[in-house]
């Protein structure tokens, strides 16, 4: 595991010296603010209405994040030729997928992080009260975050960068909608609707934020069922992509 | 007992499927051979003629279609035996974000090298890198990155040292640096597989030479065994197309044939002079037709 740990933590230097994080962590934080600024209908609501859309804000950010960081890497790394030397010698190659995945896992949480603590920010600068369980409902966003890059990574292995995008942001998609809206996109059909739907990941367990907004507890046993979800789902995830992976030539 | 090689080549075969349509294509057909204990293997061919996509194979980066080979008797994927080789890319490159030192000591943590630390600044300093230890990969040359895959190689003290093209982009200094460290790391035992186009290269180091054409192994010989068969002749001729001198080498069987033909066609003999052979006639005596 050593070698896993080493080259995450190379990868996480290479994230971190990136532009891209800074923009995307930029355009996450200036969209945070810009929501605080928009009045909603009710001015009591306003609190409400910040943490709604500002939790909101930041799941599309982890979103944004997991493709930003991610899309690109392997793709990158076999057309720069940099994958060659990592793989012929000193990795395996589920060294080098569990290594790249962790090292953007840990850039996306502390990224996530930041605009959690923005968020905060805002609610403090607009003197609206903080809930006590935002820092848990941004955790359970990190994980949907690194559910999103394990799907991205998973892609990364067969589609180029400008495909990853749209599979991605599909599945993010499908994932949010509740059963009865995904039997409605082909109603003739309901047990194959229902069946698939069964089979493909449900994000909605990720998403706390109207409890919150709406200032209702929510009981800890389901943060944890809601984590444990979301990593069984990443970890099902790498698993397909290492599968794929492994049956590539590298020409 | 059977002698167990670094390197065992057996009835290698590569196919590549092709971009449209069915089918296959042949990169690499049933080849075989050995690298022994100690030895500097040279591994030549024109350009497509399988040398990158045998030794990606030999690396595990392409599985073969057919064939086998072993590494100290395992399998390539085996992390014990990766542990002791040296790979130099073709065109090597490194994330431009790092710095030499920063790599060295990534790649010395991946293999698990402690006590790696003391000896960094020696390494860079015997591939030529001593006074470039904290600039930005970004701003190397391709001769500079070439050096720096050396020193990436040579970090573990390799039994086998895999080379695919290494000194293609450097100068002539920096080649003969390069050939003296493959000479000095031979000395103290390791074998050495190099793949080039640089056949005064191959000339100079090596103790065996592999000869690829079309994905096919022609021959494979010690280099006493290569030069010293067949005299070659080395002829001026006039062309009969352009009416211009030409020069042709051939080999010493098919020199009264070449002379016959030529009485015929009343072409004079310019000059015909007894070369003395080298591994480029060699090379492209086996190798003329052989190219697709």
């Amino acid at each position: 595991m050593k070698a896993v740990f080493t080259f995450s933590l190379m990868t996480l230097r290479m994230l971190f010296r990136r532009r891209t994080l800074w923009g995307i962590l930029l355009v996450i934080l200036l969209a945070l603010a810009g929501i605080a600024s928009v009045p909603s209908f009710d001015i009591s609501n306003q609190g409400r209405f910040v943490l709604d859309f500002g939790l909101f804000g930041i799941e599309v950010g982890a979103l944004l994040l997991a493709l930003g960081l991610a899309a690109n890497l392997y793709p990158r790394d076999r057309e720069t030729r940099t994958l060659m030397p990592l793989i012929a010698v000193p990795l395996s190659r589920w060294q080098y997928l569990l290594g790249r995945f962790f090292g953007a896992a840990l850039v996306q949480a502390a990224a996530l992080i930041v605009t959690c603590l923005g968020l905060m920010l805002i609610l403090i600068l607009h003197e609206l009260p903080i809930p006590g369980d935002l820092l848990p409902a941004t955790l359970l966003i990190i994980v949907e975050g690194w559910f999103l890059l394990s799907t991205v990574f998973f892609f990364s292995f067969f589609a180029s960068p400008p495909l990853n995008w749209p599979l991605t942001t599909m599945l993010f998609v499908l994932s949010q909608m509740s059963v009865s809206e995904f039997v409605s996109i082909l109603p003739s059909a309901p047990g194959l609707m229902r069946t698939v739907r069964l089979l493909l990941p449900h994000a909605d367990v990720f998403h706390i934020k109207d409890p919150i907004a709406h200032g209702f507890n929510i009981e800890p046993v389901y943060f944890l069922i809601a984590i444990f979800y979301g990593l069984c789902y990443a970890a099902f995830m790498l698993s397909l992509a290492l599968a794929v992976f492994r049956r590539r030539d590298l020409k | 007992m059977t002698d167990v090689h670094p390197l065992q080549v057996k009835e290698l075969s590569k196919r590549f499927p092709r971009k449209r349509g069915l089918g296959s294509v042949k990169a690499v057909s049933n080849i075989s051979f050995n690298v022994r204990q100690g030895e500097i293997v040279g591994f030549i061919g024109h350009n497509g003629a399988g040398k990158t996509t045998t030794i990606k194979c030999l690396l595990g980066l392409l599985k073969p279609s057919e064939g086998s080979i072993s590494l100290w008797g395992n399998a390539p994927a085996d992390t014990s035996v990766r542990k002791r080789i040296g790979y130099i890319p073709e065109s090597p490159d490194y994330d431009d974000s790092f710095t030499p030192m920063e790599y060295l000591s990534m790649f010395a943590s991946m293999r698990d090298l402690s006590g790696f630390n003391k000896d960094w600044m020696k390494l860079l300093k015997r591939v030529g890198l001593t006074k470039w230890e904290t600039t930005g990969l970004r701003q190397f040359s391709k001769g500079m990155k070439q050096r720096m895959s050396l020193a990436i190689a040579l970090q573990s003290n390799p039994d086998l040292l895999i080379m695919d093209e290494p000194t293609g982009g450097l100068d002539p200094v920096a080649r003969k640096e390069f050939r003296d460290i493959i000479i000095e790391e031979n000395s103290r035992g390791t074998s050495v597989f190099l793949s080039s186009h640089i056949l005064s290269d191959v000339e100079t180091i090596c103790d065996r030479a592999v000869i690829l054409a079309g994905g096919k192994l022609v021959i494979e010989g010690t280099l006493k065994e290569l030069l010293g068969g067949e005299n070659l002749y080395r002829m001026t001729v006039i062309s009969r197309k352009t009416g211009e001198e030409v020069e042709e080498t051939i080999p010493e069987a098919d020199l009264q044939s070449r002379i016959d033909s030529l009485r015929r066609d009343n072409l004079p003999i310019v000059k015909l002079e007894m070369a003395l052979k080298s591994l480029e006639d060699v090379f492209l005596s086996v190798t003329e037709g052989k190219e697709q």
